[in-house]
């Protein structure tokens, strides 16, 4: 097989292309030198990792391609240098096939960092090298991060570095970036890097491309032809590659070199087609290969054990991604991720309720009556305690998604959905944005929204984006588990397992309706890299799970408390009329007067052993007490709006308590367990202060199991959530499509929801 | 430049091509032949011949690491649907459009 040689030739430095000393400008500091680096590889080497290890930042690292879709910045010092670090999308090569490519490279050319630091991932040297043979023609001062030494030592192969950086003429440091071995080095060489100008070097592509590229080059110099942005060479080979965004900038540019550049490629490729019956781009990356080959093969890479021909991870694929015992695995896998999420999560849930519980009755007993402390105990005790005592169910949601995020086992799960996907109009890659949304129960359909980036065709990616709020996000998993814990208590995990499956089911068939009518189109293809199975690292998991648990805590502290309230104030406001209490108050003082002094003095006191009488003193009593505030709850704006919509919602089993629940969970779907906590409290003066929401709702007349599976329904398929809503019209470009989704899901559950009660209760 | 020595200088792809061919035999016919990934029958190692279809097709798999000349495993072949191919470092998963696209002889 007949190679190219590894030719690569300084070319002369344009002029262009000299380090911007415009940063300095914007950062309106001239004297202070911070270097700006950035990070670049092709997805999954370790960048967000290494990022996370310089900059001591938290940036959401995966065991899955293309988790950074944006690049973040982010500061570190080093031996007194500061150094102003950018991490970037993964991506296989700089010619703009997505959006991550478009990015990165819009990002090197605009930005022009002074150091760019290409992670290479070392178990797969090969292609990791087609990127960096773009960069060196790019021509952007290069160190090479040689990342996972580890994992390729295990795999038997062994990397020479000095003999790389000779051969490329780039430095290369070995690093583990997980555990940061080796990136103080890396960080010095990257800094003396940094004075480089920018110096394109090139890489023969044969006879006849070269001379085509010349000729090209001549043309590009001669008119200025996008200089400014990339070097000539650069330009030339992207043309011959057929890169859409860059023959859109250069018609922009100038429409008459555009228009011989292309006919001069249009030449070119019209003849290789007919000569070797090949594109130029499969010449190119013939080429690229070739270079990289005979630079691998001069000592730079030797295989030291001849280790099993598969490694581990395969063997592993092989069972798991089987077509019959994968679905089976998968299943039990999350079966078992429930089981066990229900069965830890027990106890310290109820401790929990038991401290927002005592925590009422405490302010029930020290508080003076006033709207200040019904509103301590129904908004903010009632509202926020339901929301916080669910943290250790979600921290165990979080956590088992993260050892199956990190472990790579997600990765195959898209895999082996993809035939599933296909079937009801989506795609490979809409497996997981539904995931992130929520999929195993516990996730956000706002990250899961903008995760749908990765999907390339617009219709299959408006249907993604309008069905992963169908998922079971962890702010309707309190709730499922709270209706599954109060009225199906003996099976939990499998109930859970089974609203799962139908969010899924419901998912999928929604999004084939959106195919066949209003998102009719062709399905894409799916390509995507399974990563290899890792060890998740304690420390990543733990990072993880935090970080996420720790936005369920926050945003129950600021948002849903303050929804809470605002809820609670339309549930006490406008008060019952003065004459309207001074009759309740009457009608108490007609009892009291009735009986002798003692029995009044035994029934108003703390003590349970208390006479008959004065028992049914105290019934009658909260009688009347509950009697007033169900009127007050009645009689105020949210009780009005419930009571409207009761007509309606009976025939879904829903009274008008819940209604109120239900409205309030259009701003947030955590608020649905505040206000029914606040509703059922303030409307329940018998129940104990301290009595769970849980039980409330089990002793209420209202409330059975075919009225929570029939809410259960209604509040998995509802419009999402008013921050879901904002994002969906940011992704999909239109607010039409917002407005779609809220009507379209809420009368879809409403009708779901309906046929459910209605059956159920016929069934019994 | 004349057709003949443009074709010496860049046979290396055509050399690939040819280089396929003459394997070992596969599914007892007595010789090898070229044939979509999506037909492959049985697991198993399998030398890449020739990417076809869509050029961008081409060159993203390209920068995937998939082209001709490249030896891949094939770790579960699915006839038509969703399949895994282990290339050097990486698994890949490749879907029915481009399988149909990829060209492969079994060694
Ligand atoms: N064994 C080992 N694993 C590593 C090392 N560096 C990173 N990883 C793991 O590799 C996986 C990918 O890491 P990320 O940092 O998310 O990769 P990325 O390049 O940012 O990926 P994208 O954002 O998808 O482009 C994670 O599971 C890391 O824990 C390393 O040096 N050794
Ligand atoms: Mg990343």
């Amino acid at each position: 097989m007949r190679r190219p040689p590894a030719v690569m030739v300084a070319v002369v430095v344009h002029r262009q292309h000299v380090p911007l000393k415009n940063k300095q400008k914007r950062d309106n500091q001239p004297m202070t030198q911070t270097i700006h680096m950035a990070l670049a590889g092709n997805p999954n080497a370790g960048k967000t990792t290494l990022f996370n290890t310089l900059t001591g930042s938290r940036q959401h690292v995966g065991n899955y391609p293309g988790i950074t879709v944006d690049y973040k910045e982010g500061f570190f010092t080093h031996k007194n240098q500061e150094i102003n670090l950018t991490d970037l999308p993964g991506t296989y090569s700089l010619t703009a096939y997505s959006v991550e490519e478009v990015v990165t490279r819009d990002y090197l050319v605009n930005e022009k960092p002074q150091v760019v630091i290409n992670i290479i991932d070392a178990s797969n040297l090969e292609r990791n090298l087609y990127l960096t043979t773009q960069f060196l023609e790019l021509g952007c001062p290069l160190v090479i991060a040689l990342n996972m030494i580890d994992v390729a030592k295990d795999r038997g192969i062994a990397i020479n570095p000095e003999k790389l950086a000779v051969l490329l003429g780039v430095p290369v440091a070995p690093i583990i970036a997980r555990s940061g071995k080796g990136t103080d080095i890396l960080i010095d060489q990257a800094v003396g890097q940094s004075g480089q100008q920018w110096q394109p070097r090139d890489i023969s592509y044969g006879e006849d491309l070269d001379a085509a590229i010349m000729d090209m080059i001549a043309l590009i110099t001669e008119e200025k032809f996008l200089t400014g942005i990339y070097p000539p060479r650069f330009t030339a080979i992207k043309y011959l590659e057929h890169d859409d965004q860059m023959l859109k900038k250069g018609q922009q540019e100038n429409s008459l070199t555009a228009d011989i550049l292309e006919e001069k490629v249009t030449q070119v490729s019209d003849h290789l087609l007919k000569t070797m019956d090949a594109y130029p781009e499969a010449i190119i990356a013939d080429h690229r290969y070739g270079f990289i080959k005979s630079i691998l093969r001069q000592g730079v890479q030797t295989q030291n054990f001849d280790t099993d021909r598969l490694y581990t991870s395969d063997k592993i694929d092989k069972v798991l991604t089987n077509r019959l015992l994968g679905p089976v695995f998968m299943c039990l896998v999350l079966f078992g991720l429930y089981q066990l999420t229900f069965s830890w999560s027990e106890i310290p849930v109820s401790w929990l309720e038991s401290f927002f519980g005592w925590l009422g009755s405490q302010a029930e007993t020290l508080l003076p009556d006033g709207p200040v402390k019904s509103m301590l105990i129904s908004g903010v005790i009632h509202g926020m305690g339901g929301v916080l005592g669910f943290v250790p169910l979600i921290m165990f949601m979080f956590l088992g998604i993260a050892i199956l995020e990190d472990s790579g086992y997600l990765a195959r799960v898209a895999f082996m959905m993809d035939r599933i996907f296909r079937i009801f109009g989506l795609h490979g890659s809409s497996v997981m944005p539904f995931i992130i949304s929520g999929g195993i129960a516990g996730g956000c359909a706002v990250p899961g929204v903008m995760a749908t980036r990765t999907l390339r065709s617009p219709k299959e990616r408006l249907a993604t984006i309008l069905t992963v709020p169908f998922m079971n996000c962890g702010a309707k998993v309190p709730v499922i588990a709270l209706l599954i814990g109060a009225f199906f208590s003996e099976n939990k995990a499998m109930y859970m397992f089974l609203f799962t499956l139908i969010s899924w089911v419901v998912a999928l068939l929604a999004a084939k309706f959106l195919r066949l009518t209003v998102l009719k189109g062709p399905a894409t293809p799916f390509v995507m890299e399974l990563p290899p199975y890792r060890f998740p690292t304690l420390q990543g998991l733990a990072i993880h799970t935090w970080e996420r648990t720790w936005q369920y805590i926050k945003k129950a502290g600021t948002v849903i408390l303050g929804i809470s309230i605002l809820l609670w104030a339309m549930m006490s406001y406008p008060e019952l009329s003065a004459a309207r209490k001074a009759d309740f108050e009457q009608q108490r003082q007609l009892i009291s007067v009735a009986v002798s002094p003692a029995i009044l003095a035994e029934s108003s006191s703390k003590s349970d052993a208390v006479s008959e009488e004065a028992l049914t003193l105290r019934q009658k009593i909260s009688l009347i007490n509950r009697q007033e505030s169900e009127q007050a709850l009645r009689h105020s704006l949210a009780g009005k709006v419930g009571l409207t919509l009761e007509p309606i919602s009976t025939l879904a089993g829903f009274e008008w308590r819940t209604n109120i629940a239900l409205v309030g969970g259009f701003a947030a779907k955590e608020v649905i367990i505040s206000t029914l906590g606040t509703a059922y409290s303030m409307g329940d003066v018998k129940a104990d202060a301290s009595d769970s929401l849980g039980q409330r709702l089990t002793t209420d007349p209202n409330w059975n199991k075919v009225v929570a599976v029939s809410a259960l329904i209604f509040i998995m398929f509802y419009a999402p959530c008013f921050v879901t809503v904002v994002c969906i019209a940011k992704e999909a470009g239109h607010w039409g499509w917002s407005l779609f989704s809220i009507s379209f899901n809420t009368i879809f559950a409403f009708l779901l929801a309906t046929a459910v009660y209605q059956i159920g209760i016929r069934i019994g | 430049m004349n057709f003949r020595k443009f074709h010496r200088k860049c046979a290396c792809l055509a050399d690939k091509v040819r280089s396929c061919v003459p394997q070992p035999p596969c599914h007892g016919h007595g010789h090898a032949h070229i044939a979509p990934l999506s037909e492959s029958c049985r697991s198993g190692r399998l030398r890449i011949c020739k990417i076809t279809g869509d050029r961008k097709l081409c060159a993203r798999m390209a920068s995937l690491g998939v082209y001709p000349g490249e030896e891949a495993e094939l770790l579960c072949p699915e006839n038509g649907a969703q399949c895994l191919l282990k290339l050097q470092g990486t698994t890949l998963s490749l879907d029915s459009h481009t399988t149909k696209n990829i060209l492969v002889t079994e060694i």
